[in-house]
């Protein structure tokens, strides 16, 4: 069993981490302080090729494996949650279902844009009365002819209205039963018929965008379907699996800066004449730490590496994503504890890395829907 | 047109530990590439596009520097393929020897009309590998590049001077050593990591090279950690910020600073 | 008489500690200088005090680095136990010319420097000043040091002997005058240092007055003096630029990284201003503020006016 990186994973590392600690970390607090997407930084992102990243290079991709995508976005989160997720999102929920399910024409016609950055993606699955029960949505895309008209309306939808392509999941057949009936579409931004809402304020990742999206009787073209009818269900089902990996690598970038802030702190702070990184209970503390945010990048990097490999990895996600996102949230309550009053300050970034953390304990898929499909697979 | 890069894959002293004794503890650091050398790199790259010219890298020293991840992270900066001289007799090698060794691939490459060094290592900050290396080689050196255009026979150098910056003509081959401002190096972008795998580095054998002889041993006879001031460490507190400003005042007043 | 040392001079006659220095090696050898610069640079190092000059004349058009032949040859035709050059980036070339003609080893760090009857001991400051390395040499050495002011007249002078040899091909076609006044950091008693906290090239308007009131030099760290271009770049203090030792040194926004704090280790009193906690600058000052560096210097300002 090799538990060494490849010299490309390195290498991945060490330049995303030059990356990200010269153009996102900067802008990381004002972001968050002003409730503001980062739009400049998307271009560089996609100069670094680190927008598409798993996807072949004919496809506008940098054709890097999984565990490469995973150790990117954990130091693109550890300079900026919320560029993470903008990642994460764009790369992951949005073009993935256009990778694996698009027919070529839809592969031909978003593909690159997507893969290389040029143009932003979004997943919209979420509805104000589906989240963990994904099949209760009631947006509705009803055939017309040669088209489809999506009428209901999605909630807390990453990347939008800065997203020009979205993923959006509709019953063609509200009256089937449990998870047969639901759709995925393709839609365009400026669709007649489909609007995006108020920006939704947040407790953390507070530079990502995630409003509501409404659609009014919004007509798109028939081979705007994505995959089959019924199958849009099986489409969200299997991106979230890979989506999730990259929330566990966001919590550990999360982590991984909080630790890291703690670490220099407890080295610096003076009380009772020596730095507090001499107290024993402030070693505990990190030694805790440290040791379960490498449990935590041991568990993603397997999940990643059993999608390299061909292997199954929806189980292993699962563990990878609860693990870790339950591990950033004690690790920035930690970081926050050894900073004593200044971490409770914004002049010190663990209360940001504090509020960021929460996140990734609920979305694509709470840690309640972790734990069930880990149930699943342990009681089989 | 080919054009030879020198470049230093080494540690940076801010990561290091000194003991009291003078010793340097290197454990810590974890070696890259110099850090002003991806502006030589950058720039070489530019003339290079311009020019169609194969742009070579060369790096000599202890065994360490020429493995495949740093091979590789100094090909995804843009270099074509790498040249490498890797022995251990090289560890602590001062700036001459060094020199003499790149003259020597230099001269091994062959028909070489250029090569480009960053300002100065990250480490040493001696600047003076590529004052030498010209003059082993014969050829013109020019330090504080800014920029490089034209054709060999006719390059066009832009150069800082003390008081301004010149324009210089140089007509055959040269060492030149760019400035660290002299551009904004790009960060490599993943497709650039992947790629760089597959370029050719080459590795050669130190005895295999015809490096002239230095007349001067060096010997490392003692060790000390230089005296430092010792500095009062006092952190004011800064909650008012008109309080601490005439509080600041008020105690360079009391020491004489003011 | 043997040659103890040689001095390399370019096209400015700054060599007044290069003289000292190899005044201090003893000895019964000479003392050297080389130049290749213009004829008033060779005559205000001919009245120096050295015992030889050389001139390379001014080959048409053409930098000091053309003359690095010339200077190589004057060196290796009498070659010294010792050969000097100051840091400006001329006078670096014509060392490492002078030192690839003798194969002899090269230090740029000497704190001090004594001859022996075979060795050459020299006190070198490494890796960023963090250690001293006692180093004996057994042949000849090229030193890399400060070369210090202009020295003054001292005497008749010495005749100025004229050598010729093909200089490379280098021409000036253009020289530019830089936008920015120069400037001496060493004369200042209180300097003013900025980094990468100032966010806009109009924000140095803050720092001036502060330098007005505190009657203080404005110098910076190298991200500031080379990649912003915002003042003259000698102005940047650190391991490639000034090293300062003045009563006063106040670091507004600046990290803190070795290579600009080894330029100030001399200085009285440090105090640092930044908004990063963790700043490694705040291990090396006297007196440290944690806050907006935009708000403590108008403070700071105001108290003092």
């Amino acid at each position: 069993m090799d538990f060494e990186l490849t010299d490309e994973q390195e290498l991945v590392r060490s330049t995303v981490r030059e990356f990200a600690e010269a153009e996102l970390a900067p802008v990381a607090g004002e972001i968050d302080r002003d409730h503001r997407f980062p739009e400049e930084v998307l271009p560089k992102m996609a100069g670094m090729n680190l927008m598409g990243m798993p996807y072949p290079e004919e496809y506008g991709g940098a054709g890097t494996d999984y565990v490469s995508y995973m150790i990117a976005l954990e130091e693109v989160s550890r300079g900026c949650a919320t560029t993470g997720v903008i990642m994460t999102a764009h790369t992951t929920l949005a073009t993935f279902p256009i990778y694996k399910f698009g027919s070529q024409a839809q592969k031909d016609k978003y593909l690159s844009d997507m893969a290389s950055g040029r143009r932003l993606g979004a997943f919209a699955l979420t509805e104000p009365a589906a989240g963990t029960d994904a099949a209760a949505g009631t947006c509705t895309a009803i055939r017309k002819d040669n088209s489809y008209v999506l009428n209901g309306s999605k909630i807390f939808i990453s990347n939008a209205p800065f997203a020009e392509i979205y993923i959006v999941f509709a019953k063609t057949d509200p009256d089937a039963q449990g998870t047969r009936g639901m759709s995925a579409f393709i839609v365009e931004r400026d669709t007649p018929g489909f609007s995006v809402g108020e920006a939704e304020h947040k407790l953390g990742i507070r530079g990502s965008s995630t409003p509501p999206l409404y659609f009014t009787n919004c007509q798109v073209p028939a081979d705007a379907l994505l995959g089959q009818e019924g199958q849009g269900f099986k489409i969200a089902m299997q991106t979230l699996d890979g989506g999730r990996i990259g929330i566990g690598a966001q919590a550990l970038g999360i982590a991984q800066a909080a630790l890291d802030a703690a670490v220099a702190y407890a080295k610096e702070r003076v009380q009772f004449g020596k730095p507090i990184a001499s107290l024993q209970a402030i070693q505990w503390m990190i030694a805790d730490m440290a040791t379960s945010i490498d449990a935590a990048r041991l568990l993603v990097y397997r999940a990643a590496s059993n999608i390299d490999h061909g292997f199954p990895y929806s189980t292993e996600g699962a563990m990878a994503k609860l693990f870790a996102s339950e591990t950033a949230t004690r690790v920035a309550d930690r970081a926050i504890q050894i900073h004593g009053g200044y971490g409770y300050t914004e002049s010190y970034p663990v209360e940001r890395h504090y509020r960021d953390a929460k996140i990734t304990e609920l979305y694509e898929g709470t840690s309640e829907v972790q734990r069930m499909v880990i149930a699943r697979a342990a009681l089989r | 047109m080919k054009i030879v890069v020198a470049y230093k894959w080494t540690s940076d002293p801010e990561e290091a530990t000194v003991g009291a004794d003078g010793v340097v503890n290197w454990s810590r650091a974890r070696p890259g590439i110099s850090t002003y050398d991806p502006v030589a790199i950058e720039v070489a790259r530019g003339l290079a596009a311009a020019t169609s010219a194969e742009l070579i890298g060369v790096t000599v020293g202890a065994k360490g520097v020429g493995t495949p991840l740093a091979a590789k992270a100094a090909l995804s900066r843009g270099l074509d393929r790498a040249v490498i001289v890797e022995d251990d007799s090289l560890k602590g090698a001062g700036q001459a020897e060094l020199a003499a060794v790149v003259a020597a691939v230099v001269r091994r490459i062959g028909d070489v009309d250029l090569v480009i060094t960053g300002d100065s290592s990250v480490d040493v900050a001696a600047k003076m590998v590529p004052t030498v290396l010209a003059g082993e080689l014969g050829w013109p050196a020019v330090a504080e590049v800014t920029d490089v255009t034209g054709q060999p026979g006719a390059l066009r150098v832009g150069r800082a001077v003390p008081g301004g910056a010149q324009v210089l003509e140089i007509s055959g081959p040269a060492v030149l050593a760019t400035s660290a401002d002299a551009t904004t190096p790009h960060v490599p972008g993943m497709k650039d990591l992947l790629a760089a795998g597959k370029k050719p580095v080459e590795h050669v054998d130190l005895a295999a090279l015809d490096v002239p002889a230095s007349s001067a041993v060096m010997t490392i006879t003692g060790r000390a950690r230089p005296a430092r001031k010792e500095r009062k460490h006092q952190l004011l507190d800064t909650s008012d910020p008109a309080e601490a400003a005439a509080e600041l005042v008020k105690a360079l007043r009391e020491v004489g600073a003011l | 008489m043997s040659v103890n040392a040689w001095i390399v001079v370019g096209d400015q006659p700054a060599i007044g500690n290069l003289i000292t220095v190899a005044r201090s090696l003893g000895g019964d050898g000479t003392i050297a200088a080389v130049v290749a610069g213009p004829r008033a640079v060779a005559e205000t190092v001919a009245a120096s005090g050295v015992d030889r000059v050389v001139w390379c004349g001014t080959p048409d058009g053409s930098p000091a680095e053309a003359s690095a032949p010339a200077v190589a040859e004057a060196v290796a035709a009498d070659p010294p136990r010792v050969v000097l050059g100051g840091r400006n980036p001329g006078d670096r070339v014509l060392l490492g010319a002078a030192a690839a003609a003798l194969h002899a080893a090269v230090l740029t760090g000497a704190r001090s420097v004594t001859v022996g009857a075979d060795t050459v001991t020299v006190v070198n400051a490494v890796y960023g000043d963090i250690s001293d390395e006692t180093v004996e040499i057994s042949g000849p050495v090229a030193l890399l040091l400060d070369g210090g002011s202009v020295p003054a007249a001292s005497g008749a002078g010495v005749p100025i002997e004229e050598v010729t040899a093909t200089p490379y091909g280098v021409k000036v076609l253009e020289t530019i005058p830089s936008e920015f006044e120069e400037v001496d950091l060493n004369a200042a008693q209180r300097v003013i240092g900025v980094g990468r906290g100032l966010k806009a090239k109009e924000d140095l308007s803050l720092i001036e007055a502060l330098a007005a009131a505190l009657k203080a030099e404005i110098a910076c760290s190298r991200p500031v003096a080379e990649g912003l271009n915002w003042m003259g770049k000698d102005r940047y203090i650190g391991s490639s630029g000034a090293r300062i030792s003045p009563q006063l040194y106040l670091a507004v926004g600046i990290s803190g990284q070795l290579q600009h704090m080894v330029g100030v280790t001399g200085a009285e009193t440090i105090v640092a201003i930044n908004s990063d906690p963790n700043a490694a600058v705040f291990a090396q000052t006297d007196y440290g503020l944690v806050g907006d560096l935009y708000e403590l210097v108008a403070e700071i300002t105001s108290v003092l006016k």
